[in-house]
Parts: C-alpha cells; structure tokens; sequence
C-alpha cells in the first residue's frame, strides 16, 4: 500500500514535470488542431473552419520569424510578403513545374532564403529604425516587380497553380497536407521558444532595448542581426512553401505592402513577445472572418463590414492594449483576484460593520 | 539618339568601379586612420557627386537633353502628386513619428468625395467644367481636412504612449476600415474624374519644340501654390514654428508652453488636404478614382522620403523630383524591368547615404 502510494506520488510529480514543459502546451495545441481534421473528416466541421485554420497556421509560421525580427531584435521589417512569394514560386516552379524531387526543392528554397537574409542583415547594419522597414518595402517591391515581369517562373498575371505534388512518386492528399502543416507549425512553435531562451534570443534582446550597451558587453551586433534576418527569412519562405502545398494557387501581385502590414498587425495585435498571442493575433487578423463571421448571416449580406470590423478592431486593440491582446488573457486571473478579494472585504463589512 | 546596350555597360561600369573604388580606398587608405567614419563619409559625398554626374552625361550623350526633358514634362503631373503626397508623409512624420499608411486612403476618400460633387453638379446649368472641377477639388480638399481633424482628434491623440510600430498598426487598421467604408458610402463603381484640359501647350526653346499638357500646367499651378502657402506658413507662422519644436522634442515642446494637440491635429488635417489634391490629379490625368489607385504613389512617396531624408521637407521634395526623373528615364534604358531599376537605384543612393541624401545626424544619448 505504502509502496503505491510513493508511485503514484512519483508519478505526480513526472506529470506535474511534463505539464510544466515548454512543449507541453504547443503539443497539446497541435494535437487539438489534428482533431479539426478529424472533425472535418467526420463532416462535423464546414470547409471554411478547416480552411481558416490552416492559414492561421501557415501565416504564424511566417508571423513567429517576423516576431524574432521585432519583438525581440527591434528590427522593423516590410519585406515578409516578398519572401513568402518567393517560397510559393520556388516550389511551385521547380516542383510542379521542374518535377524536381523534395529535398532539393527544399535545400534550394531555403538557400536562396538564407542568401537573402543576409544580404538584408549587411543593409540593416547601415540603415535602422523607420529607414529600414521603408527599405525593406523597396526590396519586396522589387521583388514583386520581378514576379510580374518573369513571368516564365512566376506565371505573371496569370499565377502559379500547383496541382501534381508528389513525395515519393506518391500523390500526396489534403489530409496528409494539413497533418505536414501541423506539424511542422509544432516544430516551429518550439524552435522559436528555444531561440528565445538561448543566448541568441537574449543577445537580440539586449541589442533591441540599447544597440551601444549590447555591444560594450561584447554582443556582436553583425552576428546577431544577420542571424535574425536568416531565421525570419527561412520561417517567411517556409511559410510560402506550405502555403502553395495547401492553397495550390499563387499569384504575383497577392504578394505586396498589405499582406506585410497583415503580418507585421498581427504580431502587434496579439503580442509580439508571446507565442500564443502571436497565434492569437494571426487568427484575429486572417482566420476570424473565415471561421467565424462568414457564418454570421449580419456579416454575410454585408462583406464590407467585415473589413470595417477588422480594421476597428486593430485601432482598438493597439489603443488600449498597447502589449497585445495576450495581455488582456495572461492579466485577467490578476483581475479576478483582486476582484474576488474586494467582493470578499464587502461581505465582511456587511457583516460585521464597517472598520474604525 | 546612341546605343542603349552601350549605354547600359557604361552606366553598370561606372556604378560598378565606384563601389570598387570605395572599398579600396576605405580598406587600403582609412583603415588605420583616427578620424575614418569623417573621411569615409567625404569620400562616399565625393564619389555619389561624380557617379551622378558621369550617368547623366552618359544618359545625356545616348538620348539628347531634348528627349529627357519632353519626357520629363509629360510627367511633371506625377511630380506633382508625389510631392503633395511625399509632404504630407513628411509633415505627419514630423509631428507623430509615425509613418501614415493611411495617406493614401484619406486621399483616395477626398478624391471619391470631389468626384461625385463634379458629377452632382453636373446639372446646374450655366457652370463651366473647370468651375465644377474646382469646386469639387475643394470639396474633396475640405472632406479630407476634416477627416485628418477626426482621425487624430479621435484616434492618434488617445494613443499618444503607443510606440511609433503600434501607430503604424493604429494607421493601418484605418486603412481597412476606410477602405471597408468607401464603396458603402460612394458605390463599389469606379468614378471617373474629366480632367480640366485635354489640350497641349507648345513651348520653344530656341529651335526646339516641346509641347506639355494643359492639365499638367494646372496641376502644376495648383501644386506650387499650396506648397508655398505651406512652406511659407512653416517657416513664418507660429504653427510652423510649433510644428518645428514638436518634431525636434514632442515633450519638450509641450513643457515650453506649444500646444502640441492643436499642432499634431492641424498637420494631420493639412496632410490630408495635400493627399486629396494629390488623388484628385491622379485620377483625373488618365486614371480612374478607385479604392486601391493610391498604394503605389504612397509607396513612392515613402521612397521619396527616406531618398531625401525624413527630417527635412526640401530634402523629400529633391526625393521626389529624383524619384520621377528616374520613373521616366528608366524605361528608355530597359521596358520590363523600369520598377526594379527605380528601386534598386534608391536602395543604393540610400545604402551609401543612410539618413536619406539630406539628413543630419543626430546625436543619441545611450
């Protein structure tokens, strides 16, 4: 009996280990999101849920990098939607087109990602601040100007469309498609905890709140910024890659200065320095009108108050929740104690009378 | 008119043997120099004055001035509207720290307003059309005034902690719901705005005809009017001086007795004002009013801004006036890829100078 007791103690105390874990909770979360799957399967769930869910995923991907970039470098950057496009085309081009195989599709997207990364950390080293998110927009006008005049590679005006992808000479279905998405958002979720945690993420934190003092404690800057630059770029062209695996379809000019300032409000929405805010956020910005408000027949006869909506929301949002919204959510138990101890006190002063 | 390609090679080799020229020079020479960032910038000054002068005498010497020039004065309408544009950026900037990505959507909003006045007061009779034109433009102006009043008096004066990313956000939520709140109140259509003139005037310069377009004179009349008034107001007025203390130190200025509110409301009204006239002329030069018509000339404008240097309004304005120049050149040199040679020219004007062309340094305290 005795000996039991201590096993299940044991066992407790793993457990309570296992909760406690960082992975814990993005495991648990991704493991909800295959149950959506599993919802759809069983056609509980309409299309436009599924849907939503699986931009929000993709979109947090590239809003996690983004993330490293501000929340925890300061580096403001306009350039994502370039990046995200580049990986669409790339692996719509040399996979469906080319019928290269995966892996070096893959390798190819992210070197070119990484070549691109750096190139934008050695311009970040010289230009800061609102210099450099105005740069960065010139590079992701470029390279949507180089979209639509290529039209060899890109489709112009025309698209991309992405229709036999293969692993392994297998057709590949939607399924196993959402379940690789879910994945590899999980994946993400911990790398961007564990940068966050290392000595890389503390160095970027330095350098965001003084670029001077990081230094005189011997944080190099220009190792630190580019490798910023490389992590976001790879997560953008990541995300682009996972996109025209599940959509299929990537058009030249979808790629421009709204779909970066998408990103860049919901990292601010939700809170750029909390994993689920920023997934918080993502949702607000992409998956809430897809899940929820399509379906609310107010919204349905007039579309243009959906965009009115969103955008309210932001202004909102940023006005009085200055940390994000996740703020709102990691406070309020604070709130409700206090609350609960002021409505505590007013029993007891109905009770017994009022102190002297 | 000379060899393109050979004027291509040439511009690529002189841009090429500058750069080359300033890594030499700063590696061999500077290194071990006290003084190295004070001689690197002199030199960086240096080489940007000779490498714009030898590409313009290239470009000079393949397509004789009297192309460019004619070029440039069928553009001189999109001068004006990115300098309206770019000013009004500027002025925002100046006073908020925050870059507005609403600009262009105010002005899109004053633009649709001026232009169902034209159409409403097209069955007056006796009105000519360049009457109802200006009454519209100054409907549309008035609109976009007030609604830059509304935006900050309601919104940007509330979020004064915000960081300048949250208002970027704050902005750019507006833009959503602007542009959610157009086709509600203007129809989903879009409107198309008569321009005031569709006539050409002839100009000789010696033996040398150029022609330029009436409208483009309008605009060009309308533009230098309210950016002098504006200047004029800048440097003489009390506002202007506010307007100045509130971009040096928001806080200071305010401790020193300047009404930073009545300051902050103003420039965001009167960039609003700028933004409409800007879209009026967009639209009525060829194009159409349409929710989306002003994204590239706010982009450009940015890009103008940060060529010339944020700080200054004379410097953004040089922005702008190189911005069109390049715009219209460029395609002589290569039809398809005219927006990435833009660009990638900005870029490299702004890598070599990182405050923009005409900023200042300012000195930071850690």
């Amino acid at each position: 009996m005795l000996k039991l007791r201590t096993l299940l103690r044991e066992w407790g105390k793993n457990l309570n280990l296992i909760i406690k874990h960082p992975y814990f909770g993005f495991v648990v979360f991704g493991a909800l999101l295959l149950v959506v799957l599993l919802l759809r399967m069983g056609g509980l769930v309409q299309i436009g849920v599924v849907n939503a869910v699986v931009l929000t995923m993709i979109y947090s991907i590239i809003a996690l990098g983004f993330s490293l970039l501000l929340g925890f470098g300061g580096l403001a950057s306009l350039g994502t939607a370039g990046l995200v496009g580049l990986g669409t085309f790339v692996m719509g081009y040399f996979s469906g087109i080319l019928n290269w195989p995966l892996l070096p599709t893959l390798a190819l997207a992210f070197g070119i990602a990484i070549v691109v990364g750096l190139i934008v950390g050695f311009i970040s080293l010289r230009i800061e601040g609102m210099y450099l998110a105005i740069i960065t927009l010139g590079l992701a006008e470029i390279l949507r100007a180089f979209f639509i005049s290529y039209d060899k590679f890109t489709g112009g005006f025309s698209g991309r469309s992405f229709r036999n992808f293969t692993i392994f000479n297998q057709p590949v279905s939607t399924e196993a498609v959402y379940v690789t998405i879910t994945v590899v958002f999980v994946l993400a979720m911990i790398a961007t905890i564990n940068i966050i945690k290392s000595p890389t993420g503390r160095a970027l934190l330095a350098m965001k709140n003084s670029d001077s003092a990081a230094q005189s404690l011997g944080i190099s800057l220009m190792k630190y910024r580019l490798l910023a630059f490389i992590i976001s770029t790879v997560f953008a062209v990541l995300g682009g890659i996972l996109y025209i695996m599940y959509i299929k379809f990537s058009y030249a000019p979808q790629w421009n200065l709204a779909f970066s300032l998408e990103i860049l409000a919901a990292v601010i929405v939700g809170g750029a320095q909390s994993i689920f805010g920023i997934i918080l956020g993502v949702f607000l910005i992409y998956g809430l009108n897809l899940a929820v408000l399509n379906n609310i027949p107010f919204f349905v006869q007039n579309p243009a108050l959906i965009v009115i909506f969103n955008g309210a929301l932001i202004v909102l949002v940023v006005m009085f929740y200055p940390g994000g919204l996740i703020r709102l959510i990691q406070t309020s138990h604070f709130k409700l104690k206090l609350f609960l101890q002021k409505l505590k006190h007013r029993m007891k002063v109905r009770r017994y009378g009022e102190d002297d | 008119m000379g060899d393109v390609n050979l004027a291509v090679k040439e511009i690529f080799a002189i841009v090429g043997g500058i750069i080359l020229v300033y890594f030499l020079v700063d590696l061999l020479v500077f290194r071990k120099q006290l003084k190295r960032p004070l001689y690197r910038s002199r030199l960086i000054n240096v080489l940007l004055v000779l490498g714009i002068g030898s590409v313009i005498y290239v470009t000079l010497k393949t397509f004789t001035w009297q192309l460019i020039v004619q070029i440039f004065l069928l553009n001189t309408v999109d001068l004006c509207i990115l300098m309206l544009a770019t000013t009004g950026v500027v002025l925002i900037f100046k006073t908020s720290v925050t870059t507005n990505f609403a600009q262009g959507m105010m002005a899109t909003f004053g633009a649709f307003f001026a232009a169902t006045v034209v159409i409403r007061l097209s069955g007056v009779a006796g009105m000519s059309l360049s009457t109802r034109l200006f009454l519209g433009l100054l409907a549309g102006v008035l609109i976009s005034f007030l609604l830059g009043l509304f935006i900050d008096v309601a919104i940007i004066r509330r979020g004064r902690y915000v960081t300048s990313v949250g208002k970027q956000m704050i902005t750019m939520g507006l833009v959503m719901v602007l542009m959610g709140l157009i086709p509600v109140l203007f129809g989903t259509n879009p409107i198309t705005l008569p321009a005031f003139s569709y006539d050409v005037e002839l100009i000789t310069i010696g033996e040398n005809f150029l022609v330029i377009p009436t409208q483009n004179l309008y605009a060009i009349a309308i533009t230098f009017a309210v950016l002098a008034l504006l200047f004029a107001a800048l440097r003489f007025t009390k506002w202007g001086l506010g307007v100045r203390a509130t971009a040096s130190s928001e806080i200071v200025a305010s401790m020193m007795g300047v009404n930073t509110r009545v300051i902050t409301a103003m420039s965001w009204a009167i960039a609003g004002g700028l933004g409409a006239i800007a879209a009026f002329f967009f639209a009525s030069s060829g194009t159409q009013v349409q929710v989306a018509s002003m994204v590239p000339v706010q982009v450009n404008a940015f890009m103008a801004a940060v060529l010339g240097s944020f700080a200054s309004f004379g410097g953004s304005l040089i922005g702008a006036f190189l911005i069109t120049l390049f715009s219209s050149v460029a395609p002589f040199f290569n039809d398809t890829w005219q927006n990435v040679i833009v660009y990638a020219i900005i870029l490299l004007l702004v890598l070599a100078k990182p405050l923009g062309l005409f900023g200042k340094k300012t000195a930071k305290k850690v």
